[in-house]
């Protein structure tokens, strides 16, 4: 891990404790049986506070954890030791407090664009024999066109709406996705790479359609990533985790948690400024280094290569 | 591109037919097996004018006829005056057919349970703890050693052969099953307790759906053990069917009945793949089969 004195040098102070804590982890570590004798870490001596409307990114190279911190906030995991709390209740099961957006797979192939963004909202408001009331048909036709409208509004044509997920383009089905996750208005939003298989050019439309949909509604998101440029664009708080080394094992496996100093430029303008390039080669360096002094073996260029250069 | 034929296109992977060529190609294997049977036949007919092991075209058209026209031996026979559609609807054909077809649809709706073990083991871990195992070993029990067993439990009337059936097939389709329903993608589970979605939803209206269309693969697969479990117990112990006719007709070498019968089931089970893939296409436009 980086040294706590080198931190703020590089990248300015750390966060301090937030006001309102949506998501709570408490000295999580989380380790898979591989060999009887010697189980793998992947988290150690995670502790995390998330404030109700933060857009948290975690960063870090593959195998660093990213992807099981997110489920664990899910549910969908469950930590080794720690505990770990959704608004002030421990996670012990999948939670339908909290919208997920998958890299891939997100989408239920029998249903069509529709049939998939009023899955959720039908599911909350009736069930089996609620749906064989007349009230339910007007319901059904209302929710329609509420999803008809954010469809719209996320980019989608009318003529979209009918088509089942694999007649999509990949920027199609994500922003589908996100629908489908949005339109339950969830307080927590959960994003596991959720742009990383899509076109630089497709990606850009899709970060910036998140990132006004997250100023309107302001839920509490934690979007995962490998990529540099995205998580300084996109999020307010930065978490760069570092890869668990068996001999250090009381070490947190956050290499870094600062606020991102850029978030307060429009975002437009974001990716433009100076401050975004300096950052960014900045937290490369940081990845580069928390990566190096987890790593024996392999070259530096590899190791530059583990958290995205873009 | 699609070409036109030529010799060496045969060891070509890259070249695509056209579609005259595959209308074509696709036909001349049943022209040759016909050609081959006749020219054989001929041959036959040649040294021996009443051979009966390889009958002659009029032969197989005397025999088609006393099928599909006339009644079993051990029926009463039809009245010379007797219209067409009376005369079907008492022949030996119509009356082995529906006598088949009903075992062969009995058993296919008592696999329905089968389909939705397959599922609950999938997707409820204890019913997976509690069945997998069994399962696992009742597939290797060979269904035709069953058959003493069953007729001693059931009798020999319908429901030995029908449980026969049930029993060779279910546990091969439980575990399809549950391949199936563990290859839904655990995102797509996941996302579905996130949209408030009940274990009642995930498992029948997530994962049941999107495994639909390849459960009705699955079947299409199995219907023809299902049809060798209906011919084993028929052949075995039945007073009719289209088995007990081909095992009685092998008893008077009557291979101008045995020829017709075999064609017609293949061409009953033919049918009723095709029906099934149909429905498939209809049913399911969503589905992209790998």
């Amino acid at each position: 891990m980086v040294s706590a004195a080198l931190k703020p040098a590089l990248l300015g102070p750390p966060v301090t404790a937030p006001q309102c804590t949506e998501i709570a982890l408490r000295d999580v570590a989380v380790r898979y049986p591989v060999t009887r004798s010697a189980p793998k870490t992947v988290l150690s001596g995670i502790r995390l506070d998330i404030a109700a409307g933060e857009f948290v990114v975690v960063l870090g190279e593959t195998g660093c954890g990213k992807s099981t911190l997110l489920r664990l906030i899910l549910g969908q995991e469950f930590p080794s030791e720690g505990s770990v709390t959704v608004d002030g209740k421990p996670v012990t099961r999948i939670d339908s407090r909290c919208g997920y957006v998958p890299q891939k797979y997100s989408l239920f192939p029998d249903r069509t664009v529709l049939g998939n963004v009023m899955y959720g909202p039908e599911n909350a408001c009736s069930r089996v024999l609620g749906r064989l009331r007349p009230s339910y048909f007007r319901f059904r036709r209302s929710l329609k066109s509420e999803a008809r409208t954010f469809l719209e509004r996320m980019g989608l044509r009318a003529q979209d709406l009918d088509k089942y997920p694999h007649q999509l383009s990949g920027g199609m089905q994500q922003r589908v996705a996100i629908a489908q996750a949005l339109m339950m208005h969830p307080p927590v939003l959960l994003m596991d790479e959720a742009f990383s298989a899509l076109d630089p050019s497709t990606r850009a439309k899709l970060q910036e359609l998140l990132h006004s949909l997250w100023l309107e509604s302001r839920p509490t998101i934690v979007f995962v990533t490998h990529n540099t440029s995205e998580a300084l664009l996109l999020g307010t708080r930065l978490i760069l985790l570092g890869r668990h080394r068996e001999e250090e094992a009381s070490r947190s496996s956050i290499a870094l948690d600062m606020e991102i100093p850029i978030a307060r430029i429009p975002f437009a303008r974001r990716k433009q400024s100076s401050e975004f390039h300096d950052l960014r080669e900045r937290v490369k360096l940081l990845a580069y280094k928390s990566s190096s002094m987890n790593r024996e073996e392999g070259s530096p260029d590899s190791q530059i290569k583990a958290v995205d250069p873009q | 591109m699609r070409q036109a034929f030529h010799p060496r296109n045969f060891v070509d992977i890259q070249v695509r037919p056209t579609r005259l060529w595959t209308l074509s190609l696709s036909w001349v294997l049943f022209i040759a097996g016909v050609a081959l049977y006749v020219q054989f036949s001929i041959a036959r007919h040649r040294e021996n004018p009443e051979d009966r092991v390889v009958p002659s075209l009029s032969q197989l058209v005397q025999g088609i006829k006393a099928s599909v026209l006339e009644p079993a031996e051990e029926d009463e026979p039809i009245e010379v005056s007797a219209g067409l559609f009376w005369r079907l609807r008492h022949s030996m054909l119509f009356k082995d057919t529906i006598a088949s077809a009903r075992r062969f649809l009995i058993a296919l709706a008592l696999l329905v349970p089968a389909v939705l073990l397959g599922l609950h083991m999938a997707v409820f871990p204890f019913a997976d703890v509690i069945f997998l195992r069994f399962v696992l070993f009742f597939d290797k029990i060979v269904a035709l050693s069953l058959l003493p067993i069953l007729f001693i439990v059931f009798g020999i009337e319908e429901w030995s052969k029908i449980m026969l059936m049930v029993i060779g097939v279910a546990p091969t389709l439980i575990l399809d099953t549950n391949n199936i329903a563990r290859s839904v993608p655990r995102e797509q589970i996941v996302k579905a307790f996130t949209l408030k979605s009940t274990n009642a939803d995930v498992a029948y209206r997530i994962v049941l759906k999107q495994m639909l269309p390849q459960i009705i693969n699955s079947v299409r697969l199995n219907l023809k053990p299902l049809a060798l479990f209906l011919f084993a117990g028929e052949m075995i112990a039945s007073t009719d069917g289209l088995a007990y006719r081909i095992a009685i007709m092998r008893r008077h070498m009557g291979m101008d009945i045995i020829l017709p019968y075999l064609l017609w089931v293949a061409l009953l089970l033919f049918l009723m793949d095709g029906l099934l893939r149909f429905a498939n296409r209809r049913l399911h436009p969503w589905f992209q089969p790998l």
